[in-house]
């Protein structure tokens, strides 16, 4: 292990992040280079968390832009202020009165008022959205483009032009350059694939569920009133569950949620009872509850696969 | 150094993965960066930075030792493997004792004794003679080995090592002496038989690459299904994807832009609040209509190659069709719709295919058909378009045109896809002209490109 790498490994775990070496790797790579960076993996295995550690390490503010369906450039960039011009132009009425009073000619008065025009398309009434903000900002800032997947592929396009040089064009107010190079990191649930041109600007990492040993130190970092018996029990069980054929198997988020939930309820070990009642904040589909019922109760097991059987 | 990582990328580019020139030159950035020494995060520099599809790690996983292997591990030197406690005479008998054994053996024991490796020229002689120069695919590689094997006498090896045992027993010498030698001897066999495995990996992954740059030139997407060999089916099967993640964001886009002519009345208030509610911008209400398939494929030998890449495209393009039902007949319709909504795509199209072997001038359309107005006539309604993809050649069977007519009835519309051309229609048992007039709409696709062209105007 490199000694950069592992200095990003020991910062992130400051920021209570437990991160591989290869997170640690990629993670050092996309700083050094001042690359985008793009995550992928399975959803709650911490990309986001990874994302706002990271902006704690360097010092970054972390801005984040939340992708949608739909999502255009007027939510993600900037917008005029209407309301705001509006509301300035009837309280500055008498002053605009005064300044075109002595006007002659329509036209003087529409130069005049041209003239003036600088002060309603200037960045007092410019809304500013999660990138252009991230792009004006004097600090240093970290731009955090979550689940970039769920996003249009026309959006991916504009977000391109906007990563490859860091300026936008406002057509009232010209070109905008950024203060300072934002560090980008984008994340992908993989729902949907990306375009090559997003991906060939990018770095790659992908982020998988964790292995128990990783899972359970992350366990113990962020639920520290746990029992380590329980943690290890815990962590084997959602282990297990995850090698199932589910709907959506447990996320590291949901383990941790099952965990405190654990530690709330005071529960000593395992049992059925602990389990019927917190098993629903680990697994969200009735079917794949049933699926663990069964893993767990190896007793239903056959009358259920009689079932299956005869219907198919 | 950096000439190797080039060479690694073009192998990459071989195995499918697409690498720009951009990326590879982010790649020597990182690499500066980071340096080569620790091989851990020299590996994660080049995955970060050359491989974006988590499905690629695979290939990346079985390139990478073989461009940047070991070589594999080092050999033990006498010392190391405790040899210096023979004493001189103990030296002797082994000399004598080796010199007993076949011609071929003498020279590889006294290396394996003495922790020698094969040198790269040696390596390379090897290999030539094994023939690797001759070689064309991964799946030659075990017969290379097991032939350089041979040719350094490795595979006479074990039986002469026990000889050797006994013939050191005989001279009398003592039991862990001898279990020092055989030790050292088979250990070093073993790094010695590693090494060559990496050699032939290497050479056959740079033999991939190399033709995999003389073979670009020619156009697959063109050519017949029927005339395409192994190699090139398995070279456009990697095309699919991209061809239809391309296919799938101009849908996408197509989409976005056709309106049905209602005006949207938030959206356009919205829009419009900054030129003080005048409505100079229209925003109109999405059509949402993806379109609803049935695909019925003709899967007997003929049609094989044709529904596989169907089938293929179909799985890939499963987000910009509202619901797919897919059936596959020979003689008897069968419903495919769950093997294609799990798993991977390889996998449950290679399924399909084995479930329902193909026979001997067994097809029956005409049968089929009426299992699936039998069956499975839900699937269609007035949304649904309806695909079939078959040559028509029904074994002189009852084509049953009447039921083509019970389904265009019901569905939006009937579109045949069939790779033969008009002027083969109406030949030996082809009914194709008899189907003809009675779809929608028939386009021809024998090649990969027609076929993209026929999916495309299906989305819009």
């Amino acid at each position: 292990m490199d000694n950069s790498t592992s200095s990003v490994q020991q910062a992130l775990a400051a920021q209570q992040y437990i991160a591989s070496d290869q997170i640690a790797t990629v993670l050092f790579l996309a700083d050094r280079l001042g690359k985008p960076l793009l995550i992928e993996g399975p959803a709650g295995v911490g990309k986001t968390e990874l994302a706002k550690a990271w902006s704690a390490v360097t010092d970054r503010e972390l801005i984040r832009l939340q992708c949608y369906e739909g999502l255009d450039e007027a939510k993600a960039l900037y917008e005029w202020e209407y309301a705001k011009q509006m509301l300035y132009t009837q309280l500055l009425r008498d002053k605009l009165n005064h300044v075109l009073a002595d006007a002659v000619t329509l036209a003087e008065a529409a130069d005049r008022l041209a003239s003036e025009e600088d002060i309603f398309f200037s960045e007092r009434f410019l809304l500013q959205r999660p990138l252009l903000k991230a792009i004006l900002n004097d600090r240093p800032t970290l731009l955090l483009i979550d689940e970039i997947d769920r996003s249009d592929a026309e959006f991916e396009a504009f977000l391109l032009e906007v990563l490859s040089d860091f300026q936008v064009s406002i057509p009232e107010l010209g070109t905008l350059q950024a203060r300072q190079q934002p560090t980008v990191i984008l994340t992908s649930n993989n729902t949907r694939e990306l375009s090559e041109a997003l991906k060939r600007r990018c770095l790659y990492l992908f982020i998988d569920y964790p292995t128990l040993e990783e899972e359970l130190r992350i366990v113990q970092l962020k639920v520290p009133g746990m029992a380590p018996r329980l943690a290890q029990q815990a962590v084997e069980l959602v282990q297990r569950l995850r090698k199932l054929d589910l709907k959506k198997a447990p996320s590291v988020s949901e383990t941790l949620d099952w965990a405190r939930a654990l530690v709330l309820l005071n529960a000593q070990a395992l049992d059925q009872q602990v389990l019927d009642q917190t098993l629903t904040v680990l697994l969200k589909h009735e079917a794949d509850l049933q699926k663990a019922q069964r893993l767990l109760n190896p007793r239903d097991y056959g009358r259920d696969m009689g079932g299956r059987f005869s219907r198919s | 150094m950096e000439r190797r990582i080039v060479e690694f990328i073009m192998g990459m580019r071989a195995a499918g993965v697409r690498i720009s020139i951009a990326e590879s030159e982010d790649c020597m950035k990182a690499v500066r960066e980071l340096g080569i020494e620790d091989r851990g995060s020299f590996r994660e520099t080049l995955r970060a930075t050359l491989v974006k599809d988590v499905h690629d790690f695979p290939k990346f996983d079985e390139l990478f030792p073989l461009y940047f292997g070991s070589g594999g591990p080092p050999m033990r030197s006498p010392s190391a493997g405790g040899l210096d406690q023979l004493r001189p005479e103990d030296m002797q008998a082994l000399q004598q004792a080796i010199k007993q054994l076949r011609n071929r053996v003498q020279e590889l024991i006294q290396r394996l004794l003495n922790g020698e490796q094969l040198s790269r020229q040696e390596l390379e002689r090897f290999a030539q003679q094994a023939g690797l120069q001759y070689a064309d695919t991964m799946r030659d590689r075990l017969w290379i080995e097991r032939r350089m094997q041979q040719l350094l006498g490795l595979d006479k090896l074990e039986q002469e090592l026990q000889q050797l045992m006994r013939l050191l027993e005989q001279a009398g010498m003592a039991e862990d002496l001898r279990e020092i030698i055989r030790q050292q001897v088979e250990d070093n066999a073993q790094a010695m038989r590693e090494q060559i495995r990496q050699h032939v990996g290497a050479g056959l992954a740079e033999r991939q690459a190399e033709r995999y740059q003389q073979r670009r030139g020619s156009d697959l997407m063109h050519k017949p299904f029927n005339r395409l060999t192994e190699e090139e089916a398995e070279e456009l099967r990697k095309q699919v994807r991209r061809l239809a993640a391309q296919l799938r964001s101009r849908a996408a886009l197509r989409q976005r832009r056709a309106n049905d002519g209602q005006i949207d009345v938030r959206r356009t208030m919205r829009v419009n609040l900054r030129y003080g509610g005048v409505p100079l911008e229209l925003r109109y209400r999405r059509r949402h209509l993806k379109p609803r398939l049935v695909l019925i494929c003709d899967v007997s030998t003929s049609m094989r190659p044709v529904a596989e890449f169907m089938l293929r495209l179909v799985y890939e393009l499963q987000d910009q069709v509202s619901k797919t039902r897919s059936f596959a007949f020979i003689d008897t319709m069968h419903e495919i719709s769950q093997d294609l909504s799990t798993s991977h795509a390889s996998e449950s199209i290679q399924e399909i295919l084995y479930r329902i072997p193909p026979g001997h001038y067994n097809t029956d359309l005409g049968a089929s058909l009426a299992t699936f107005i039998h069956r499975y006539f839900d699937a269609t309604d007035r949304r649904t378009t309806v695909i079939v993809l078959g040559d028509g050649r029904n074994n002189y069977n009852d084509p049953r045109l009447d039921l083509v007519d019970t389904i265009r009835a019901r569905a939006k519309q009937v579109i045949w896809l069939t790779p033969e051309p008009q002027t083969m229609w109406g030949t030996g048992d082809s009914d194709m002209h008899l189907y003809a007039p009675r779809c929608d709409a028939v386009h021809e696709v024998s090649s990969l490109a027609q076929l993209i062209r026929a999916i495309d105007r299906l989305l819009v």
